[in-house]
């Protein structure tokens, strides 16, 4: 007896991991705000209902535009794009994916009563109509080059199910036809998700997947560490070395989209002096901060674009650094020089930055006061009038649409986000924006990028890097676009 | 009737205290501006973020937004969370559980260590032992819990592999972030235990006692046990408030579902429906648990009871 309860025992031990295999346990920062995919717009969301519902478009793992539900696309007018859907999808349901559901799903979005926050990235799209039930009409209000990049965003709802339960509803048990159905979400533990196995396309590699929210980086280390987690998102540099040499753990790093900058706010004084903002930035050296902040992990950039968008210039000088001349130009603009700054940044963004470029900027002269405040009062103030803003901040920002209409247009279109107005700036870009041939765009946005430089309306810093954990088993290159596609990943075989 | 008299005032008052907390945080909250940008993508214009902040009532004037909300609060509709858009009531619901489970496990943990280490620090005469104790539990109030379930994390979860880092569902998620909020709330049980114990030993009734040969365990345990519990019945009132505190830090550290990490997400998010409620329930134990600290007061001491009722 004593014997077969010991056979038992150790068949549970052997059987355990290859029974845990079957589930993906993902760390996220907090859990999804909403499972509704046009409810919501953040990283942890889309985390998860990504892999519940299909995109009219996708990127595959180089970044390039390809079909998901579309299969092909025209441009019938340079208003008005048709696409071809594919007919064997499914929702979760057992229903058909139709034209009609997409051509709902994009009008729910713009529609201004629903008040989605994805609203902006489609609001150029002024009708969308099923033409037949696998061809969708979409047009736009004026000939718009980002459309395809914009909706590789777009999530198919069923309009079936929305209509028939409600918004509320849907968002408690959302149906889709992605790679995996929604199983459960009890709140601020987990969500699960398993595997659809009627799936047109590839399917998931594990039968099942937990996504839990853990708010502290140091403990989604700790569990990817110690097995007790198979991914983890958001990890630091610093975090990120303690990985390289992790018995169970391994590094996943993929440079992303993400541009770090150092704004100035051009309407006050000193910073709206351009000889002080040229000083600012040659007093900055970014080879030191990745270096020794970010262990060398990011990649240093000339512009607000990274390779990944549509538009990026290879050919930019880089920006120099030469503390001495900026020390120069300092003493030769007399009393500007001498006016304390505000540097005004957030606690989501990395402060041994700010901390050091406090720190440059005061050895060449500069008097700097760091102001941090939570996400909301920086927006707000960020937001708010040029007089009461910060001289400086530093930033992070991402359009997810790897476009350069998506970062420059909103950025510094008729000062829309930075303080800096340039009506030479706004006249290349409403140019760039009406023209649909990509090389006719890049060098209008060369043109752009040089004339900011030559202003030095922003000092572009880096191209952010996403640091993830994952088990030394799992299989998966993440991608620019910070998505995680569960049925892109696999064990090792 | 006469303990509904005394109580009568006493409800009245945290009514009061009541509105005054919810009105306090409506405005403070409110002070520093509302959610809209939070909830937009950094793309969004300036016609989105006003469209949005119409839609969800914040472009309103402040006195207006406050007396619907004073109206629904009194029809107990606390409203739907600004991000997850569900009932805040039932987001709390399901929290609760496990800041109470939490809760709870620190306190046994807290008490259960706590009042034998300060009867040791009273009743026993070996130094050694009372300065070991002393040092101890200098340790254990001087550590902070991020730091303490750190440790706790990093030698039974990453070293040791017998419990997981963090999560929730079997009572092994449940040790580590019990023992680290517990910990720190230890040593004022102790130090309490300690003073009680060690003026009622002074007292002529334990004199008396030892004189007629009652030993050490009968005395603690059937003589001083109860004229000591006062005291640290207030304490043990004042410690459940210190412990919801705690557990803001312990249940964002170790990912412990609870009210306390909820609340830091709602505050970040400015997610001011569910700020407000978990204000309002706060609010609402700390009084309820003051209201019973004072009817067992009673109930232990018939002179504080007798002294309620003629008062």
């Amino acid at each position: 007896m004593l014997r077969f309860l010991m056979w038992m025992l150790l068949s549970c031990c052997a059987i355990l991991p290859a029974v845990a295999k079957e589930q993906l346990t993902v760390d996220l920062v907090n859990e999804p705000a909403s499972l509704d995919p046009h409810r919501q717009w953040n990283p942890d969301s889309y985390y998860v209902y990504r892999n519940l519902f299909d995109n009219l478009l996708s990127r595959d793992d180089d970044g390039q535009i390809v079909g998901e539900i579309a299969t092909q696309w025209h441009y019938a007018s340079p208003t008005q794009v048709d696409f071809t859907l594919r007919r064997d999808v499914k929702f979760h349901d057992g229903q058909p994916l139709t034209a009609d559901d997409v051509a709902f799903s994009l009008k729910r979005i713009i529609d201004p009563a629903f008040a989605s926050p994805q609203r902006g990235q489609f609001d150029s799209i002024i009708e969308a109509q099923a033409l037949a039930p696998d061809v969708l009409r979409v047009t736009t209000a004026s000939p718009y080059p980002a459309l395809l990049a914009q909706l590789v965003k777009l999530s198919i709802v069923p309009r079936h199910v929305l209509e028939a339960v409600g918004d509320q509803a849907f968002n408690l048990a959302p149906i889709g036809s992605g790679p995996y159905r929604f199983a459960r979400w009890q709140r601020g533990v987990a969500v699960l998700l398993t595997r659809n196995s009627e799936y047109w396309g590839r399917e998931g590699a594990f039968a099942s997947a937990l996504f839990r929210p853990v708010p502290d980086a140091a403990t989604r280390l700790a569990d990817v560490q110690s097995g007790s987690a198979d991914l983890v998102v958001s990890l630091d540099s610093d975090q990120a070395a303690q990985l390289e040499h992790a018995a169970q753990a391994k590094l996943l790093s993929v440079a992303t989209e993400r541009v770090s900058y150092v704004s100035f706010n051009t309407f006050r004084p000193p910073f709206n002096d351009q000889r002080v903002r040229r000083a600012a930035a040659l007093a900055i050296d970014r080879q030191a901060l990745d270096q020794a902040l970010l262990g060398g992990r990011e990649q240093i950039v000339n512009q607000l674009l990274t390779p990944a968008h549509v538009g990026f210039s290879a050919d930019l000088a880089d920006l120099p650094y030469d503390p001495a001349q900026a020390k120069a130009i300092l003493a030769s603009v007399g009393e500007l020089a001498q006016l304390p700054v505000e540097l005004a940044t957030t606690p989501v963004f990395d402060q041994r930055i700010v901390q050091a470029l406090q720190q440059m900027l005061t050895e060449v002269g500069f008097n700097v006061r760091i102001s941090v405040v939570d996400m909301a009062s920086f927006l707000q103030r960020m937001n708010g009038d040029a007089s009461q803003t910060a001289n400086f901040a530093f930033v992070r920002y991402s359009c997810a649409c790897q476009d350069a209409d998506g970062v420059l247009y909103p950025l510094l279109y008729s000062q829309n986000r930075t303080q800096y107005k340039d009506p030479a700036i706004d006249a290349l870009l409403l140019q760039a924006r009406s023209l649909l041939d990509a090389q006719q765009r890049q060098p209008l946005y060369r043109a752009v990028n040089l004339r900011l430089n030559e202003q030095v309306a922003v000092v572009p810093l880096f191209q952010s890097v996403s640091l993830y954990g994952a088990a030394k088993a799992l299989q998966w290159q993440p991608t620019a676009n910070e998505s995680l596609f569960l049925n892109r990943m696999a064990w090792r075989p | 009737m006469s303990r509904l008299q005394t109580l009568l005032p006493r409800l009245i008052q945290a009514l009061i205290t009541l509105l005054g907390v919810v009105t306090l945080v409506f405005f403070l909250q409110r002070l520093a501006g509302d959610p809209v940008l939070l909830m937009l993508p950094e793309t969004a214009t300036a016609q989105e973020i006003s469209a949005l902040r119409h839609s969800l009532g914040f472009d309103r004037p402040l006195w207006l937004q406050y007396l619907s909300f004073l109206a629904s609060a009194v029809h107990l509709d606390l409203g739907d969370s600004l991000v997850q858009q569900v009932s805040v009531l039932s987001i709390i619901a399901s929290r609760l559980p496990y800041t109470l489970a939490l809760a709870a496990a620190a306190l046994f943990i807290a008490i259960g260590l706590g009042i034998p280490m300060g009867a040791v620090l009273a009743m026993s005469s070996k130094r050694w032992l009372r300065g070991a104790l002393e040092v101890l539990l200098a340790i254990v109030q001087s550590v902070p819990t991020f730091w303490s379930g750190m440790l706790l994390m990093l030698i039974f979860a990453l070293t040791l592999g017998w419990l997981p880092a963090s999560g929730s569902g079997t009572w092994q998620h449940l040790l580590l972030p019990a023992l680290a909020l517990g910990l720190f709330n230890l040593a004022s049980f102790a130090r309490i235990t300690q003073r009680a114990l060690s003026e009622e030993l002074a007292r002529d009734y334990v004199r008396s006692a030892v004189a007629r040969g009652v030993g050490p365990m009968r005395l603690l345990l059937r003589h001083l046990s109860r004229n000591a519990a006062l005291p640290l019945l207030a304490v043990a009132g004042l410690e459940v408030a210190s412990l919801l505190a705690g557990a803001v830090v312990v249940e964002g550290l170790f990912a412990w579902p609870g009210l306390g990490q909820l609340s830091l997400q709602a505050i970040l998010s400015r997610d001011f429906p569910l700020i407000q409620a978990i204000v309002l329930l706060g609010a609402f134990c700390t009084i309820g648990l003051n209201l019973l600290t004072d009817v067992l007061y009673g109930v232990l001491d018939p002179r504080i009871k007798h002294a309620q009722v003629s008062r």
